[in-house]
């Protein structure tokens, strides 16, 4: 398994030095930066010191921020008094705000939880340096805020990536029909946000004889289909082994898992949107408004990576529904669908139907010359 | 000046030995694509603990194996309401034969092929109502239906074999299991009949104006 970054062991499996929870944060599910004890053992077995490892980490990844979490990564940061001057007075205006309510006589236990949670969440790290612990504590958080404002529970996985799996999809073209079904499953199952009627999948309408003129395909029909001299076909996140939309995160809020699935942490995401721009195929799309679900189809069965609720501002994907999909499930689209155009599986499997699609169809991608290696494939009866 | 010129070539070469330790992306990955990457790493592939067993639940498969492929698909004989046929077909088809009354399969009507290629004796036994018939009149067991398909149908009973065609049931992960013919396709009437697309987009329609 070769990893494409340094994760940050802080020792929490292996060698926990008693009386490590007590620090300033006041929470003990770690998370916070002060509960670290560095003790690095590199994947090989070769054991680094700390030195040697924060330096390679300096090196070879995102500089600075690599050895800091929590506190740290917002905190201890080299910056101009102005820029100085505003960051403390955001983070004033939240930790007044926390404390008045955690202080106050009046508001009640519930209210004092929140802003305790609101408050950890403000300062946790970025999920992709995050141990299994603090992964599962920020699941953990997320699940009780939402009990909390909505009296309603949900059930959160932070499921990583399993070994020996790199996911990967394939699409008949001869056999879509249009119906888009897997876009109503799509949006459902990933709880889009219902006024923008944002959609992760496109159905582009194209005119038989002219090959893939994506200038002249219409993605957004509404009339009886198959329509008579037309061909229809698919495209969303093709989740590209070389994604250029992780190259050019500023703040590294979307990375590629080691299942190949190309994920965001929409907690890390500045809403830039620069991944927008470098992807090559609309595969991502941006909250202009807050998301909103009405909560009666909310799906309540979510993953930190995938379908659980955004918030304005940040970017979202296809994940390949990495809530089902991690679970061993298809991801929705390929469930829906009617005409058993949508194939997915596992492309380390020597058995599994899509390498057998693979071997024995005429396969291509779209844009293979941009060399971003796309784990979607196209094909034809 | 013969001096000069040897460690200009020494430096050349240096250089060029050195452009070709560094040039390719290393560290960036070991695999020049993403093929190569899953020949070379699914070489070695023990297996994953994931299973979709659990989403088979309380569905009544068969297994069958064509060639090299061995996977699930649905029983057929418990999903058909009036089987056994024989419950009603007690004797030959040309004996029960009436007029005047509604006919018991008065709503099916045969859009498959045309009238040269089948009628209903193509594939079933007026004799022997409970088995379906081959081309040649053998039995075929209406669980094994795909049999009697795969006759005409022979490139997509290929590519069904594999897992292009078709459904899958359950998940992507092992144990495999597939639709069956005519889990999607009516026998009688297999095309697919056009529709409404599910879904408009207002949105994209109103930014359009």
């Amino acid at each position: 398994m070769s990893k494409k970054w340094f994760s940050l062991n802080f020792g929490r499996n292996n060698e926990t030095p008693s009386g490590s929870g007590s620090c300033g944060c006041g929470k003990t599910s770690g998370g916070c930066g002060s509960h670290a004890t560095p003790d690095t053992v590199d994947s090989d077995g070769y054991q680094m010191t700390d030195e040697e490892f924060a330096e390679a980490a300096i090196n070879a990844s995102i500089g600075e921020e690599t050895k800091k979490d929590g506190f740290d990564q917002v905190f201890d940061v080299k910056m101009d008094r102005r820029t100085a001057f505003k960051k403390l007075t955001a983070s004033l205006l939240i930790g007044a705000g926390a404390v008045s309510t955690s202080c106050s006589v009046v508001s009640g236990d519930d209210s004092k939880e929140k802003a305790q949670i609101d408050w950890e969440e403000q300062f946790k790290g970025n999920y992709k340096l995050m141990s299994d612990d603090e992964k599962s504590a920020t699941v953990d958080r997320l699940m009780r805020s939402y009990e909390l404002r909505t009296g309603k529970n949900i059930s959160m996985s932070s499921k990583n990536a399993e070994e020996d799996v790199l996911f990967g999809y394939a699409f008949n073209i001869s056999k879509c029909q249009g119906y888009m079904d897997c876009v109503n499953a799509c949006v459902e199952e990933n709880n889009q946000d219902r006024d923008s009627e944002m959609q992760y999948i496109r159905i582009h309408e194209m005119k038989d004889g002219q090959g893939f003129n994506f200038n002249e395909a219409d993605d957004n029909y509404y009339h009886e289909v198959p329509a008579e001299g037309h061909f229809y076909m698919g495209t969303q996140c093709f989740h590209c082994d070389n994604p250029p939309c992780v190259e050019v995160c500023p703040v590294q809020a979307t990375w590629r898992e080691d299942d190949g699935l190309v994920v965001v942490d929409y907690d890390w995401c500045v809403g830039c949107r620069y991944c927008m721009a470098a992807c090559p195929y609309d595969g991502r799309r941006f909250n202009w408004s807050k998301p909103e679900v009405p909560e009666a189809e909310v799906n309540h069965k979510q993953h930190y990576l995938g379908n659980r609720m955004r918030k304005k501002g940040v970017m979202e994907k296809c994940t390949f529904c990495v809530q089902r999909s991690r679970a061993g499930k298809n991801p929705a689209c390929v469930e829906a669908c009617p005409t058993g155009a949508r194939i997915f599986g596992n492309l380390l499997d020597p058995k599994s139907t899509i390498r057998w699609v693979l071997e024995n169809k005429k396969v291509f991608r779209l844009k293979e010359d941009l060399g971003t290696e796309p784990k979607f494939w196209y094909f034809m009866d | 000046m013969k001096c000069n010129r040897d460690i200009m070539n020494r430096i050349i070469y240096g250089f060029v030995f050195l452009i070709c330790c560094f040039s390719c992306k290393h560290g960036e990955g070991k695999y020049h694509g993403v093929i190569e990457k899953i020949n070379a790493e699914g070489e070695n592939y023990h297996g994953t603990s994931i299973s979709s067993e659990k989403y088979l639940d309380g569905i009544d498969m068969v297994e069958i194996t064509e060639g090299e492929h061995t996977f699930l698909i649905p029983e057929r004989k418990g999903q058909i309401r009036s089987y056994a046929c024989t419950e009603c077909h007690s004797k030959p088809l040309s004996d029960m034969h009436t007029e005047g009354v509604q006919k018991a399969h008065w709503d099916m009507k045969l859009v498959h092929a045309n009238e040269n290629a089948m009628n209903c004796m193509t594939c079933h036994n007026p004799n022997n109502m409970n088995e379906l018939k081959s081309l040649t009149g053998n039995d075929i067991d209406f669980n094994k239906s795909y049999q009697l398909c795969s006759q005409c149908h022979s490139k997509q009973f290929e590519d069904w074999k594999g897992g292009a065609h078709g459904k899958r049931i359950g998940g992507w992960a092992p144990p495999r299991a597939a639709m069956t013919c005519v889990n999607c396709h009516n026998p009688h009437k297999p095309g697919f009949e056009s529709r409404w697309p599910a879904r408009f987009n207002t949105v994209t329609e109103e930014e359009r104006k």
